[in-house]
């Protein structure tokens, strides 16, 4: 495991905003992390909805248990954050 | 004794020209200094600035102006605009002072290597002047705002934002060094008189001049009439060399570097200009929009000026008219949010009636912008302080310097690209293109993300990017403008709903 920084785009937010993570994170995870940075900061909380993870421009997101590892994200590379 | 017309001696007086007989004319004029590949040689003394002015006839003048600013300064001081004016206008006058004396003084090197280098007789004669114009507009703007140090040390910023690592700074310095000091005489001119001279300073000086007047801030006003009046004159070199290019076949290369020149400049005056104007003159006095001012001063009165070369608009056109509704929206929460990191104390300027006004201004602004800013508002009111800054940082444009934004929900987006192995981030396609344009020049930079990552700013957090860019040590960082009091409203907003 190590340490990787991510762009992360929270859906809703104004600025794309620095996010490291760990390679062994789950997506689950990644979007816990990001939305530390973006919901109820600049991003109004919606906790009923679950979170999610997508590469920025893909249909669908990864599954929620995938890892950054599995996922093949590379430095700063952008990924979306969204309520499903 | 009786003067000849100066028409009489013109002529001779700036005739500088001569042929070298023990150095080579590249010797003389080296193409990486000087530019101008593939003109013909005898085209330089062909060179017709279309402002003419003598050396006894431009010491008087700049006399006059300097009389007039200073005395009307002098005169005022007892006003105590300081604790009179708006604090949102002081703020203003923080960031222009630190943004633009220090650059005047870069300027003043730039119009140097005019004098020195460039081909053209008759543009080495005016850029002396320019010169000069850029020594005066240096040190006129840090004597004007040292008045204020003993009230405020974020005024101390005017002489210091320049030399320090603040992000603002960083763009600042990238922007200038990219356009203005780092290309061959020809080139600069086209960039930083032409296109950014012509363009942006009238924006900065004349669409804030009117505010500063109607905010009862007649020094400041009058101080930047005074500057713009000598840079509505040296902005005007490097019309002939556009000229020249044009009738020579190399209409190309002109246009390209004008679309390069005139995004940056656009995007730097988000900041300088753009902020300020929808945000913190105060409601009561503005002029117009920064929307209202670009059409204005840019897509109206600068495209006329190109459309009479035979120039182009930029090729992004469409994503410029677009940006102007929206970037300086993005650029304004951020600078907000991340208000520690500013030597100047931000107004929020998004009080109920400032709402109102924005969303006329800016359609669609509360459903967008407006969602954020109910989220910082809900926090602020509630005296969830901590909520409000950010523990991150935002990602940085490899060109602009600027944090990547976009209207919520709509147009943000990474624009990446792998160059060498290494990845680069935009703030727009037509950042992007400037890059891929020429990656040599832009490629070893490091932003301020970068200088993070690399392990330049330790501790790695928000207290050690503190630190690096001076905040705290150099001079006080940011805060609300106006002491949080325009949450009042909302507050009471708060207390009837229950």
């Amino acid at each position: 495991m190590a340490l990787i920084p991510l762009a992360a785009h929270f859906d809703g937010d104004f600025v794309l905003k620095l996010l490291p993570v760990d390679t062994h994170h789950t997506m689950d995870e990644v979007a816990a992390a990001a939305a530390a940075n973006s919901v109820g900061i600049h991003v109004a909380d919606q906790p009923e909805r679950t979170m999610r993870v997508r590469k920025q421009g893909a249909d669908a997101p990864y599954e929620r248990t995938d890892t950054v590892e599995k996922a093949g994200l590379t430095p700063t590379q952008c990924i979306e954050i969204y309520f499903e | 004794m009786a003067l000849l017309e100066r028409a009489q001696w013109y002529d001779i007086a700036r005739s500088t020209e001569w042929a070298p007989r023990y150095v080579t004319q590249d010797e003389l004029f080296p193409p990486e200094l000087s530019g101008g590949e593939g003109l013909p040689d005898e085209i330089w003394a062909t060179y017709d600035e279309p402002y003419k002015i003598s050396y006894r006839e431009y010491v008087d003048i700049q006399r006059q102006k300097d009389a007039g600013a200073y005395s009307v300064k002098a005169a005022l001081e007892r006003a105590d605009l300081y604790n009179k004016a708006d604090p949102g206008w002081i703020s203003i006058l923080k960031e222009h002072y630190a943004a633009v004396a220090l650059v005047e003084y870069g300027a003043s090197f730039q119009e140097a290597r005019f004098v020195r280098w460039s081909k053209a007789p008759g543009m080495r004669n005016m850029a002396t002047f320019g010169m000069l114009d850029e020594i005066r507009h240096g040190q006129i703007q840090l004597f004007f705002p040292h008045e204020y140090v003993s009230k405020d040390r974020q005024f101390e910023w005017s002489h210091a934002a320049m030399w320090s690592d603040n992000w603002v700074a960083l763009g600042a310095r990238h922007f200038f060094d990219d356009v203005m000091m780092t290309r061959d005489a020809l080139s600069t001119s086209i960039f930083a008189n032409f296109s950014f001279e012509t363009g942006f300073t009238n924006l900065q000086f004349i669409g804030l001049s009117g505010d500063a007047a109607k905010a009862g801030d007649f020094t400041f006003s009058k101080l930047i009439q005074s500057i713009q009046s000598d840079e509505a004159r040296h902005a005007q070199l490097g019309t002939p060399l556009l000229q020249m290019l044009i009738e020579n076949g190399q209409k190309e290369q002109a246009q390209k570097k004008i679309d390069i020149a005139f995004w940056r400049s656009y995007r730097l005056f988000t900041i300088l200009s753009g902020i300020p104007m929808d945000y913190y003159v105060p409601l009561g006095v503005r002029e117009a929009s920064f929307k209202e001012f670009m059409e204005e001063w840019i897509v109206t009165q600068f495209m006329r000026s190109l459309e009479d070369l035979g120039l182009s608009k930029p090729w992004y056109w469409d994503i410029f008219l677009r940006d102007i509704s929206e970037h300086h929206h993005g650029q304004h929460l951020g600078t907000y949010s991340w208000r520690p990191t500013l030597w100047w104390d931000p107004a929020a300027g998004v009080s109920p009636e400032e709402r109102d006004w924005l969303e006329e201004k800016y359609p669609g602004w509360n459903d967008t912008f407006g969602k954020v800013w109910d989220v910082l508002i809900d926090n602020m009111a509630n005296g969830r302080m901590d909520r409000t800054v950010p523990g991150t940082l935002p990602m940085v444009c490899n060109v602009s310097q600027l944090p990547i934004v976009g209207t919520p929900s709509r147009t943000l987006r990474d624009i990446s690209l792998v160059h060498e192995g290494r990845r680069y981030h935009f703030a727009s396609e037509v950042d992007k293109w400037i890059f891929q344009d020429d990656p040599e020049r832009y490629r070893h930079h490091k932003n301020l993300v970068d200088r993070f990552l690399g392990g330049d700013i330790q501790p790695a957090d928000l207290g050690g990017v503190l630190e690096y860019m001076g905040l705290g040590t150099v001079g006080p960082g940011g805060e609300d403008a106006h002491g949080f009091a325009w949450l009042d409203s909302y507050r009471k907003q708060l207390a009837t709903a229950g």
